[in-house]
């Protein structure tokens, strides 16, 4: 049987007993070819999200817990940078419209990160998820009295964020790199750092965003003893501690990067295994992508990802 | 007096092979005639003397409602058990009835028990299917009178819904704050669909909602919303969070793929309904040869889902067969299922392929000792010896600790294995906050769970009661 969803239609049942909860989209934009910002409608969420924090957010009925960070909570609002990977956040982006709503959104989860005065803040980010994150840290870093310091690396120069989701209101210094040079400094942002740190500018360092250019940071940090608190990424179910699915080494001990992280110090990480674990699924989600990208197709009759 | 009729009278049961390839419930329940010849079984013991009613924890006067289902007046029958237990459907199902009613029946001692589970099942289903149940509520609904009053229930386990239905009959406004994206706690995140249907707390839902019950979904107390605010917005707070931390062997090997707490594997299964992936998105991996780790409710229904995903399955258990803490019944039915079994096992280490994906268990071979420990269970050493045993997929089903983000919360006092204390009246170290079921207990039972949300509601009432009179 296929799942048939129908704009605007779909997400009317009532699933909190209490009344029909709307999780209304507001706000729905193209940040790149392949990321997209969206605002959802979550006062409960908006009121209590701090820097560091995660949500969930379930599409529809039959729709799996997916955890995005957040750019940022205002005004009853929770704004996401997604990036359109698999099944759900395609769904997302193709069938779901501004007046559409989600099914579940629960949060914040996870710890905030503690903002106070360091000196000078560093955030480096080099994908989607760290990219939110950079915006929303450092903002809240500015206010508290902070240096800060923002580095955004992107592939190229087509795949820059428009300006206003840049994290460049929120920095004092702000650097933007692309891998291929067409825009700002060629390179990523382990670069950038080495330079910071050479001239002695970084008191604390928070990152988001590739596994991989994390574990390489971790390395890079490591040998000066710079604080380096990092996103763990790990493939979660309920979010709140209660399956073990986000489980990583730290310090040789289990820990749920659900609910102890999701920000941890990079030098206490298992690093192998935390970029190891994140593909544990992914015979089965390739399945789910294209079952669902042959029905867009169908359904448009044409290419349409 | 009549002459005993020392068999039970069985329930129908869906086939072994229907069985395996379907999550539909596996016991049918009586029907009308059967639960008569059924009830005729029961002995009829006086209210004081009877076993039953003292093995029961919440004290059902199970001798009453038998009689009335020979009668054939099953609206008393439900009203008698709703006096102690407002959701007889799921405890008529998921209740250890070996160790309570039925283990104390006194025709039990001279052939088998009165099969109480079954008939308190039969009457919850009967009620449902022909709308008695509505009827009762509805009486239930005009004896109400509102009371000054607002009670915040944190988690919708059967602790929880308990607490908040018995609150609502009083008269107070509840509303109940559920992390999850749908309310039932373990009711629907853990026990299966071939045990415990969804539909059936579904329509629990529904009452709670006729009573006046909120249930708010997607809050997480400790992050959404804090204790503190709990506090100062409501007349009271009850906490029945439950304990859902799966504890995890730190052995070599732990984060290889195809390792499963039994909490993600029945999770992504039964809430997330990944058995129906891909129409449903959440996805499981599960191969062909599964091993589950650990003797319980929760191993079994880890088991025997891994088996109707089409795994052959391996129960690997480091006590002895007698030892298990499974209800009888599941265990029963695990092995008619086909599921094996393999006792005085205890894991070492796991060992993964070049994929990272698990291959093999390694585990030492346990020997019992003459000597119990607390819980009564012969203790057992290791012997030195150990054995690989091959398997794709794992499943770690050896317990489970409190849910801990609730109970980090300024002014709760904590048990060392992570409970929340609370005196007699069920109210933890914050005044007015009250707690029971799985956070107060540790792993323990859906009955217990309800019968701590009836005594907290009574607890609550009284506090609130007494504060007016300040
Ligand atoms: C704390 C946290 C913050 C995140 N923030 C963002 C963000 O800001 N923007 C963004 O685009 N993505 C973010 N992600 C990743 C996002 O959750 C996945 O991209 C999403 O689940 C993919 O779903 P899908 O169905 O589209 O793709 P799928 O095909 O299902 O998955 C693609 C890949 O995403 C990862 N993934 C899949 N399911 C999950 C899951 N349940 N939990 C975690 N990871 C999963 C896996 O690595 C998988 O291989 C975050 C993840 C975590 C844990
Ligand atoms: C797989 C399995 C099978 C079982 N089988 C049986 C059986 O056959 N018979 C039997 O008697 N018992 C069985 N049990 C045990 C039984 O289910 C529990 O004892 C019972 O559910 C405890 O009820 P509770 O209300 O205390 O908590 P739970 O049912 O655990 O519910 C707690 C709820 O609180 C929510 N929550 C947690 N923290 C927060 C928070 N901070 N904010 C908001 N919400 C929160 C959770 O999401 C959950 O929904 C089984 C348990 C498992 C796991
Ligand atoms: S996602 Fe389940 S414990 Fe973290």
């Amino acid at each position: 049987m296929q799942i048939e969803i129908t704009p605007s239609v779909k997400n009317l049942g009532q699933k909190n007993l209490g009344g029909v909860v709307m999780y209304r989209i507001t706000d729905k934009k193209d940040l790149s070819p392949i990321d997209y910002f969206i605002e959802v409608e979550a006062p409960h969420v908006a009121k209590a999200w701090k820097p560091g924090q995660f949500v969930i957010f379930i599409t529809h009925e039959k729709g799996e817990r997916i955890p995005m960070s957040v750019y940022k909570a205002e005004d009853g609002k929770i704004g996401m940078f997604i990036r359109k990977l698999g099944k759900t956040t395609l769904e997302l982006y193709h069938e779901f419209d501004v007046g559409d709503t989600l099914w579940s959104i629960t949060g914040p989860l996870g710890k905030a990160i503690e903002v106070k005065d360091y000196g000078n803040v560093v955030f480096a980010s080099d994908a989607v998820c760290g990219h939110a994150e950079n915006h929303a840290t450092l903002k809240a870093m500015k206010e508290a009295g902070n240096y800060t310091i923002s580095i955004q690396s992107f592939e190229d120069k087509e795949n820059v964020y428009p300006e206003k989701f840049l994290a460049k209101s929120v920095a004092d210094e702000y650097y933007l790199t692309t891998q291929d040079g067409s825009m700002g400094i060629k390179g990523d942002f382990l670069d950038v750092i080495k330079g910071l740190i050479e001239n002695d500018k970084v008191d604390i360092i928070f990152a988001g965003g590739n596994l991989g250019t994390l574990a390489q940071l971790a390395e890079l940090t490591r040998p000066y003893g710079i604080p380096t608190i990092t996103t763990i990424r790990q493939i979660m179910v309920d979010g709140t501690g209660m399956c073990g699915s986000c489980r990583i080494l730290y310090d040789g001990k289990i820990r749920f990067a659900c609910r102890d992280g999701p920000m941890f110090d990079a030098h206490k990480v298992d690093w192998e295994d935390v970029i190891r674990r994140g593909k544990r699924f992914l015979e089965l989600e390739k399945r789910a992508r294209e079952r669902y990208l042959q029905r867009l197709n169908e359904k448009h009759g044409k290419e349409v990802f | 007096m009549a002459k005993i009729i020392k068999e039970r009278i069985p329930t129908p049961e869906r086939s072994v092979d229907e069985r395996v390839k379907s999550f539909a419930e596996v016991n049918l329940g009586y029907t009308f005639e059967l639960a008569q010849k059924e009830a005729a079984r029961c002995i009829q013991c006086p209210y004081d003397f009877a076993p039953c009613i003292k093995g029961c924890p919440v004290h059902i006067n199970i001798p009453a409602f038998i009689s009335k289902i020979k009668e054939g007046d099953i609206k008393e029958a439900l009203r008698i058990i709703w006096n102690d237990n407002t959701l007889p459907a799921i405890t008529g199902r998921v209740c250890p009835q070996e160790d309570q009613c039925e283990g104390a029946c006194v025709v039990g001692k001279v052939g088998t028990a009165v099969n109480i589970g079954k008939l308190e099942r039969f009457v919850a289903d009967y009620a449902r299917e022909q709308g008695i149940d509505k009827e009762l509520l509805e009486e239930e609904l005009k004896k109400i009178e509102p009371k000054d009053g607002k009670i915040a229930i944190v988690g919708s386990g059967p602790a929880g819904l308990t607490a908040a239905g018995e609150l609502a009959k009083m008269g107070y406004k509840v509303t109940i704050f559920e992390a999850l994206h749908l309310p039932g706690g373990v009711l629907i995140y853990g026990i299966p669909e071939f045990r415990l249907p969804k539909e059936i707390l579904k329509v629990e839902l529904e009452k709670l909602k006729k009573l006046g019950v909120e249930v708010k979904t997607d809050y997480l107390v400790g992050r959404t919303v804090t204790l503190e605010e709990l506090c100062e917005e409501y007349d009271a707070v009850f906490i029945g969070t439950g304990a859902g931390t799966p504890k995890l062997l730190n052995l070599p090997g732990i984060l290889l793929d195809r390792i499963y707490s039994a909490n993600e594997f029945l999770t992504r299964v039964n809430l997330m309904k990944a058995y129906q992936f891909p129409e449903y998105d959440t996805p499981i991996g599960v191969g062909k040869k599964t091993i589950v780790i650990g003797a319980g409710n929760t191993a079994m229904d880890a088991a025997r889902s891994a088996l109707r995903l089409g795994s052959d399955v391996t129960i690997a258990y480091r006590r002895g067969k007698e030892d298990m803490t499974a209800r009888i019944e599941e265990i029963h039915h695990a092995e008619e299922e086909g599921v094996k079994f393999e006792f005085f096992l205890n894991p070492v280490e796991f060992i993964g392929n070049e994929n990272h994906k698990v291959k093999a268990v390694k585990f030492e071979k346990m020997k019992p000792l003459e000597e119990k420990d607390k819980r009564g269970k012969r203790k057992i050493v290791g012997t030195g010896e150990y054995v690989t045993l091959e398997a794709d997929t794992v499943i770690i089903a050896i317990g489970l600790e409190p849910n801990k983000i609730i109970t980090e919360s300024k002014g709760l006092k904590v048990n060392p294995n992570g409970t929340l204390v609370v005196d007699e009246t069920l109210m933890t170290s914050i005044p007015g906050v009250f707690a029971g079921g799985d956070a107060i207990r540790g792993e323990a039972t859906v009955i217990l769970a309800m019968g701590d949300g009836k005594r907290a509601a009574e607890s609550i009432h009284r506090y609130i009661e007494s504060k007016k009179g300040a």
